[in-house]
């Protein structure tokens, strides 16, 4: 007796969508990248419905981090300053498939550095590296506000992917993206309905669906990840059964979250093994972990942790 | 010292309030909130006194005082002497200005045109879908004297006549009328007016006076609101209303929610002075009503209540205090016909009060009585019904099952919780359209100046402030080019209406936004929940009642472009106003009623919102206009914000 077909089909899927513009493209980077695409759940349908490769964005600070534990700081000890080099050593060096410049810097509790600083980093990091950008402000809804618009005129016409947006803070980037050209990363608090809601928001201003991107919110590994894992993986079914306000690939911070993890930092722990070692691995735990649920591009900062990420990309996505 | 400290305490000063120019004597150090209430003065308070709902503005003429301080005043009001009554306290005589904001004048929240479709709902009565057998009523019986061959006693001759006209199996009678009963008979030649009243199965013999007076007999209806008390005095021979009355309930100055005011009750042991307070305002009410037709009290033999569970509990001083706690229960539901008196209740003396049966702690008999109205208990279909008070509630049924919940919508759409929010009255600004060329069109309850916005006014601020792009999705401002746009004290705010030269400036603030939207998700999670757990669909829908003191006038497409009402045909959608007096008054005239009413309460099935998972997700979604799943309201979603 022949073995039934019991593949679950769906009728819609993850939007497809292409990060960078090149130079017929009317830009000047020298690759883009495609996410999106997948009409099943990982793992679930055929090869054809896998979809798109899941991506890595390296993460670039715009100013030297302070708070970064040495087992991280170490591989970019020489390039902490120009956030050009340190693209140009993610993207050759690590094989970042883009990179995410974090403007940490401009956060009024940190550098609070200005717009023409967030400016000339951008300009800086385009042309060291040929890879399409992520550009991410600071949180502060107000300096947002008044950085970001500059930045991503900056980046005009280069098809960044620029956030975030959230409900409280959504009108003048969301405007400015349009106008640019650029692709927008809304924001929710691992809050499934919330997510959609600035999708509709965006959309309601204009923001074309398909060049949207969304941002969950990230638990690491031990810190919620639970949650981040089961809200992805609800927008994956969303999109697959035909919601078109919550079809978008979806990006995940594993970098910053999983460093925040005092079992990623903490040096002073013997019983806990070498802190050479446990850091990338709690920041691979947490990215390997949300790949299953369906995420489409993972912001990561350890370039072993990277490594093995890809490594595990490469084997699953072939 | 100890002694110039005592006399010091019981100096007695005099506070005067304008503009009524009451007065009242009070000891140093009273606060002006207790003395204004004392001297029967109405200051709004939502928090009961707390200091941080900034409603009880008034301002100080004359007098030395002392304030705590609050962020609730701007520099201006503090330099213009305006106080919260409930953080002041009286150091001297004072002369105190309460500014027309308060001003409560009952008259002003009489809604003549609900009157109007109440009398016509109890025309069911008339029109004999409940048979008319009022639960008390004045018979006329002649009964021929005691001969030497009939010598059946008094008593029961007049139990055989009363049998000859009704329909009475069980019957009892008070010791009182008992034994003034056989003088009484041979005074008046075996003619008299019995006032028989129905208490279950049993038929009591209430009242015999001597002649005929059976179309003296009068009724008062009344729903028991959290924050109005409505009444309708009926006449019980001719089934009509004769006149309405409605007032604040006086209970508010202990918090504007229940439950607050059983909080207050159990912490200054103040059930007494709670069952006094909304006594005291349904007494007022039926002398209203009786001087202005001239009717005389013992004419009233029966009053009727509709209301939730727990002012029921504070009418009848039944302990209320188990409805805030677990396991939420009630102390009666079904509560037993009583004499009126023994609840200290100003009708005739011997008079029956009545309570239509309520479901549970927090689904209370103005809900029976709304489902009662609009009958949807014997339809085949399924109907929705919602009642938007200080809670929301919802019933979802036919004929062979209903479902209720009850959201904490808060009062918002009762006006409280909004900056100028009012109930509907003089001055309120009951509709508002907003015009191609951006101008305001106001629609203003007794064509005065406005005071302020009620519910069917918020709902229409709400909507049309949403379909012109004036708020988002989330309620939040657009601050692009809104000339009517200012930064208040508390944030964005937008003008309703100007100043003028009696008014002060009408605006609705983002907080009010959000309180309403808030409202409305909680109407429409609870909507979600029932539907979703009895498997109802839209298109199953026959019908949607809401009810509600919203005001005279509602445009029900408003209520489905906020989100509050599902995305139905219009034309299935129907206001149907206060049910809770209407029902009352439909159980008041028919025994019948009166037994659908307990089957109707018996059989509703509760679903708890608190403990449900679903709800707060179905809230979440809610909270956006009209709703964060756009395919539920597929009339809305032409509506683009303006960027």
């Amino acid at each position: 007796m022949p073995v039934p077909e019991v593949a679950e089909r769906f009728t819609g899927s993850v939007n497809r969508l292409t990060l960078g513009a090149t130079k017929d493209d009317g830009g000047t980077r020298t690759s883009t990248v495609t996410v999106g695409g997948a009409r099943n759940v990982v793992y679930g349908g055929s090869a054809a419905d896998t979809g798109e490769k899941a991506v890595i964005a390296m993460d670039v600070l715009d100013s030297k981090p302070e708070d970064w534990p040495d087992v991280l700081l170490e591989p970019y000890k020489n390039v902490l300053d120009s956030p050009g080099d340190w693209a140009k050593m993610c993207v050759e060096e690590f094989g970042a498939d883009l990179i995410c410049v974090k403007f940490d810097g401009i956060h009024p509790d940190k550098n609070d550095k200005d717009a023409a600083h967030a400016v000339k980093v951008t300009e800086e990091v385009l042309k060291a590296v040929g890879v399409p950008l992520v550009l991410w402000g600071c949180g502060y809804d107000e300096k947002d506000n008044q950085v970001m618009p500059k930045v991503s005129g900056a980046a005009k016409g280069e098809k960044c992917l620029i956030g975030t947006v959230t409900e409280d803070n959504y009108k003048s980037l969301t405007a400015i993206a349009v106008a640019d050209g650029h692709y927008l990363i809304t924001h929710a608090p691992l809050d499934i309905n919330i997510a959609k809601q600035i999708n509709i928001l965006a959309s309601d201003m204009g923001f074309p669906l398909e060049r949207i991107v969304t941002f969950q919110a990230t638990g690491a590994l031990g810190y919620g990840i639970e949650y981040a894992y089961s809200i992805q993986e609800r927008q994956r079914i969303a999109a697959l059964t035909g919601d078109k306000m919550m079809a978008m690939p979806v990006i995940c911070d594993v970098g910053y979250e999983s460093w925040r993890a005092k079992e990623a930092k903490l040096t002073d722990a013997p019983g806990w093994g070498d802190p050479a070692d446990r850091g990338p691995t709690w920041e691979t735990a947490t990215a390997i972990c949300l790949l299953q649920a369906g995420v489409d591009i993972i912001r990561m900062r350890h370039p072993r942790a990277v490594a093995t990420v890809k490594n595990f990309i490469n084997k699953v996505w072939t | 010292m100890e002694e110039s400290k005592k006399k010091k305490k019981k100096k007695k000063f005099t506070v005067r309030f304008e503009p009524s120019g009451l007065k009242i004597k009070v000891p140093a150090g009273t606060v002006l909130l207790e003395a204004a209430h004392k001297t029967g003065i109405y200051l709004s308070s939502i928090c009961g006194g707390d200091g941080y709902c900034g409603k009880c503005k008034v301002i100080i003429n004359e007098g030395q005082f002392k304030s705590k301080p609050t962020a609730l005043l701007t520099p201006d009001e503090t330099r213009e002497n305006v106080v919260l009554a409930c953080q002041t306290k009286i150091l001297s005589d004072m002369t105190i200005t309460v500014p027309k904001s308060h001003t409560l004048e009952t008259s002003q929240i009489l809604m003549d045109t609900d009157a109007q479709r109440f009398s016509e709902l109890a025309g069911e009565v008339r029109e004999g879908i409940f048979e008319f057998d009022p639960l008390v009523r004045k018979i006329f019986v002649e009964m021929s004297p005691p001969t030497v061959h009939d010598h059946t006693a008094d008593h029961e001759r007049l139990y055989l006549a009363i049998r000859e006209q009704i329909d009475a199996p069980i019957m009892q009678t008070g010791f009182r009328v008992l034994q003034k009963l056989p003088k009484l008979l041979q005074s008046c030649d075996y003619k008299v007016t019995v006032t028989i009243g129905r208490r279950g199965e049993t038929t009591e013999v209430i009242e015999v006076e001597a002649g005929n007076h059976h179309e003296r007999n009068f009724a008062v209806a009344v729903d028991l609101g959290t924050t109005t008390v409505v009444a309708h005095l009926t006449d019980l021979t001719k089934v009509a209303t004769i006149d309405t009355e409605a007032t604040y309930n006086s209970q508010i100055n202990f918090g504007e929610d229940y439950i607050r005011r059983i909080i207050y009750a159990e912490e200054n042991d103040a059930f007494d002075e709670m069952q006094n307070r909304i006594v005291h305002d349904v007494n007022n009410l039926i002398v209203t009503l009786a001087t202005r037709q001239k009717i005389d009290l013992q004419e009233i033999t029966t009053v009727i209540f509709a209301g939730n569970t727990a002012m029921i509990h504070f009418l009848l001083n039944l302990d209320p205090t188990r409805i805030r706690r677990e396991p939420y229960i009630a102390s009666a539901g079904f509560v037993p016909p009583i004499r009126a008196a023994e609840a200290g209740i100003q009708i005739n003396k011997r008079g029956l009060l009545y309570c239509l049966p309520s479901v549970a702690a927090y689904v209370g008999s103005d809900i029976v009585a709304g489902v009662l109205t609009t009958r949807i208990f014997t339809k085949k279909g399924i109907s929705l019904f919602a009642d938007i008070g200080t809670n929301g509630e919802v019933v979802l049924g036919n004929q062979d099952w209903l479902v209720c919940a009850s959201s904490s919508a808060g009062p918002a759409f009762e006006g409280s919780g909004v900056k100028h929010g009012m109930r509907a009255g003089a001055g309120a600004i009951e509709k508002l359209t907003i015009l191609d060329d951006g101008s305001f069109e106001l629609k203003i309850i007794g064509n005065t100046h406005p005071v302020g916005i009620c519910g069917s006014g918020l709902l229409d601020t709400l909507a049309e402030l949403f379909i012109n792009g004036i708020i988002d999705r989330t309620g939040r401002f657009n601050p692009n080019g809104q000339p009517r746009l200012t930064e208040g004290d508390e944030g964005w705010q937008f003008q309703i209406a100007p100043a003028g030269n009696e008014h002060q400036e009408i605006v609705i603030t983002q907080a009010d936004i959000n309180n309403l939207v808030r409202s409305k998700a909680g109407v429409f999670a609870a909507i979600r929940v029932l539907m979703e757990s009895t498997q109802t669909k839209l298109e199953d829908l026959d019908a949607v009642y809401l009810a509600g003191g919203f005001g005279n006038f509602l445009n029900v497409r408003q209520a489905v472009t906020i989100g509050m009402l599902p995305d139905v045909p219009l034309e299935k959608i129907q206001f149907v106003g206060n049910t809770s007096i209407a029902g009352a008054k439909t159980v008041m005239l028919s025994r019948k009623a009166l037994k659908a009413a307990e089957k109707i309460a018996k059989s509703m099935t509760y679903f708890d919102l608190m403990s449900h998972q679903g709800y707060m997700e179905e809230f979440t979604k809610a909270n956006f206009l009209p709703h964060t799943d756009l395919s539920l309201f597929p009339s809305v979603k032409s509506v683009k914000c303006k960027t």
